[in-house]
């Protein structure tokens, strides 16, 4: 193609060189463009293309004495393909030049060069070039030269304070911004490839300090993610140049952790197997089984069924509402997860108080009908209905405490997708819960083999008591932490406080952590704790293989708790997690066995 | 119960992703001709994966300089087997039916050992494959051991073939003569996979 004044036209592209002045004058730097104007819905690439494509190339032909500056990249904006990212530009963008003009040059100079560009839009790429020539007698284009100038990124330096360090799973960048700083969003764009995941979002979050921008990692890097640099855009336009080290590794996400990888049918199963559970939880069993043992008494067989029905629909809304309340939390930018309910001393003090009053009931110590005015007592069997409904509202504030083998992932995963299947993996959740009981309201025969109701019945509920009063003294122990009476639990010296930094310096230097992420609130973590963590056949084998120990305690609201969480796909407690140098970090069950803990520290010599 | 659970557990925690040095995602599709074609049927040899688009300009630079025919050829008289995958939606325009596909690479004297279609993506979303092309390398024990580029010059020009240093050459190179892969992770470039 010879070279040409005009634009050169492609079925896509305008392509030309324009300038801010008609002429270069000697001894001042001239500012050239090449102006591309893709056609609407096309678009050409920023200096990194994201996951595919190729950045604009430009080689100049000048004259002798005539040096020509690096390309002037705009802020570009990110374009999403299906499930990957491009950088680039839609639409118009002039990429400034400045040009050094000697001293003794002569007018007039031709200005000329060669460039090449890939146009794609998202269906198709096509690779174009172009010899262009500086048309002496074209109009100036000062104003938009200068405005495109006036919007290239600016250097972050004065003003801006940064610090980067390794997480699990990318990278998070603690930005102090200058005070007059103001933006809705923000979002890092890399100049080098293969360190980001370009088409993840980045989560942005308020702090007491300022900003943080988690940065999710490429699942295949490319070298090591040792440095951020590239540019922080602000709202889409406005454009900081970053460069800053990332203090501590970046710790692989673990496989399968990411909440995209459990289907939603595979969530939708695991909350429900996770609601039958509930039932069997000390928590829960007691309250129901009095309930059930009510059914062999055998009422009018259609008003039972309309009893486990309406039993049945508080159970769901119950779990709906909450669902509503953590999706609504999270909306605000509120970091919550699954227990959120139980961080608040206020509920843990009536949670304790409630299940005192049943326990107190079940020993028989009071009938609550003489406890409260006849009218409010006479007011469940007057309405029935309601009555039932009220047991399933119950029932679920008295499961709160026990989170469950397999709700932790279905919850994590619930909440990293969309509010419908949120709201569909909770309900999965309520349905799994209520339907042993509303099976056996429909279904009274098959509690036929149990002995006909007696005296037994009475010792039988003096027994189911006990469990409820060891949720009571467990729940005081547990506000008695949450208010500071008493310290966190003893913590020998073994284990270790969690925070990032410390897991991304420890794998920096080569050795492995393993993170017990554990709250006083949770049963299954005391429990774990009580069989395999605190063995000292367990403590020993950490001992032999060089694991440092870290806890994590989710008691009290922690969000940079809730965010590794998040990291690793979860949403409540427990999460034990051995990070291994090099590798991805493990997961072992939620429910804790000495035999997975030996294989897990096993397979760090392989 | 303890089977459901199990089950449920296997369920939570398959999903793996393509990532080097772990084991590759196994896959099974169907080739040109309908047949289906396992990645785990080849344990004991060398895997080259391909991922390949006809209409993509990156493609025709590897295959109009005749280097990507040369690397099949060379490979797989190596003992070693070589895919094609074709991930491009079916219904997007630049989507090849089985015929079509096969008559192409006949065409252009392609010899892999198989040419895939995987019009769903999910096995390009398993390797997390973004370009065409974007290669891949899977050892005789079902490992990966290489991911990325074809090569070193992000162009669409086929006179740069000459001068790139070609990371699968380079890789397959040290892989059969028992050395570990220099380069395992490098930038893949080209179009964009249309998933």
């Amino acid at each position: 193609m010879a070279a040409q004044a005009a634009p050169v036209r492609t079925e896509q592209v305008e392509a030309e060189l324009v300038a801010e002045r008609s002429t270069p004058e000697p001894g001042k730097p001239f500012t050239v463009a090449l102006r591309l104007k893709a056609i609407d819905g096309w678009h050409t690439y920023w200096r990194n293309p994201g996951d595919s494509g190729q950045p604009t190339s430009i080689q100049w032909q000048l004259p002798p004495g005539y040096r020509a500056g690096p390309l002037q990249w705009p802020v570009p904006e990110k374009l999403p393909i299906g499930p990957l990212a491009n950088y680039g530009y839609e639409g118009e963008v002039l990429l400034l030049t400045d040009i050094a003009v000697p001293s003794g040059a002569r007018a007039p100079a031709r200005i000329a060069a060669h460039a090449k560009w890939l146009v794609c839009n998202p269906e198709r790429c096509i690779p174009q070039e172009a010899d262009l020539v500086l048309d002496p007698g074209g109009a100036p284009r000062a104003q938009q030269i200068a405005f495109t100038r006036e919007a290239l990124p600016e250097s972050a330096r004065t003003g801006w304070s940064l610090t980067a360090s390794g997480a699990a799973g990318g990278v998070g960048l603690e930005i102090a911004p200058p005070a007059d700083f103001r933006a809705k969003t923000l979002h890092y764009f890399p100049y080098d490839e293969g360190k980001v995941q370009h088409a993840a979002a980045q989560r942005l979050e308020q702090r007491d300090a300022g900003l943080r921008l988690f940065i999710p990692a490429a699942a295949q890097p490319l070298g090591a993610f040792d440095r951020l640099h590239g540019l922080l855009v602000a709202d889409g336009v406005r454009g900081f140049e970053i460069d800053v080290p990332v203090r501590g590794a970046v710790v692989a996400a673990p496989a399968g952790a990411a909440g995209a990888s459990l289907g939603f049918i595979a969530a939708l199963a695991l909350a429900f197997a996770g609601g039958l559970i509930l039932n069997l939880m000390p928590c829960v069993l007691p309250v129901l089984s009095i309930k059930v043992l009510s059914f062999a008494r055998g009422r009018d067989a259609r008003a039972m069924r309309v009893h486990g029905l309406f039993y049945g629909a508080g159970v769901l809304a119950s779990f709906l509402a909450l669902a509503g309340l953590l999706i609504g939390l999270k909306a605000a930018g509120t970091a919550v997860g699954w227990g959120f309910q139980l961080q608040s001393p206020v509920f843990v003090a009536l949670l304790a108080v409630l299940f005192l009053a049943l326990a107190l009931n079940l020993s028989g110590a009071f009938e609550f009908a003489s406890l409260v005015p006849a009218r409010l007592a006479n007011a469940s069997a007057a309405y029935p209905h309601a009555d039932a409904f009220l047991t399933g509202v119950l029932a679920v504030v008295v499961a709160s405490p026990c989170t469950v083998p397999f709700m932790g992932a279905a919850i994590g995963y619930a909440l990293t997708e969309s509010a419908l299947v949120a709201l569909a993996v909770f309900a999965a959740l309520g349905i799994g819960m209520a339907v042993p009981y509303v099976l056996l309201a429909f279904e009274p025969r098959w509690l036929r083999r149990l002995p006909k109701p007696g005296p037994w019945m009475v010792s039988l509920k003096r027994w189911l008591a006990l469990p409820l009063y060891a949720t009571v003294g467990w729940l005081v122990w547990v506000l008695s932490i949450q208010v500071g009476f008493a310290g966190a639990p003893a913590a020998k010296s073994l284990w270790q406080p969690y925070s990032e930094a410390r897991v991304a310096e420890l794998v920096a230097q080569g050795k492995p952590v393993f993170v017990d992420f554990t709250a006083a609130w949770c049963v299954t973590c005391q429990v774990n704790k009580q069989l395999v963590l605190s063995r000292p056949e367990t403590e020993r084998a950490f001992a032999e293989r060089g694991v440092r120990l870290l806890r994590a305690d989710w008691t009290r609201q922690d969000p940079e708790i809730t965010r590794a969480l998040a990291a690793l796909g979860r949403n409540g407690v427990p999460v034990y997690v051995l990070y291994r140098p090099g590798r991805e970090p493990r997961l072992l069950p939620e429910i804790l066995t000495r035999e997975a803990v030996q294989a897990a520290l096993a397979e760090l010599s392989t | 119960m303890k089977i459901l659970l199990a089950a449920l557990l296997f369920a939570a925690g398959s999903a793996l992703a393509g990532t080097v040095g772990q084991p590759a995602p196994e896959f099974t599709l169907a080739d040109v001709s309908g047949k289906p074609v396992k990645l785990s049927d080849f344990r004991g040899r060398y895997v080259v994966l391909e991922w390949v688009n006809p209409e993509c300009p990156y493609v025709e630079k590897h295959y109009g300089s005749a280097n990507m025919q040369g690397l099949q050829k060379e490979f797989t008289s190596k003992n070693s087997v070589w895919l094609a995958i074709n991930s491009t939606r079916e219904g997007h325009y630049e989507y090849y039916p089985p015929q079509k596909m096969a008559g192409w690479m006949k065409e252009v004297g392609g010899a892999p050992s198989a040419t895939l279609l995987d019009p769903t993506g999910k096995v390009g979303r398993a390797y997390q494959a973004r370009t065409t092309p974007h290669m891949y390398i899977v050892d005789p024990k079902g490992v990966l051991v290489y991911a990325g580029g074809i090569d070193d010059k992000r162009s669409t020009s086929k006179a740069d073939v000459k001068t790139a240093k070609n990371y699968v050459r380079a890789a397959m190179g040290e892989a059969l003569a028992g050395k570990p892969i220099s380069a395992a992770s490098t930038a893949p470039y080209g179009c964009s996979i249309k998933y």
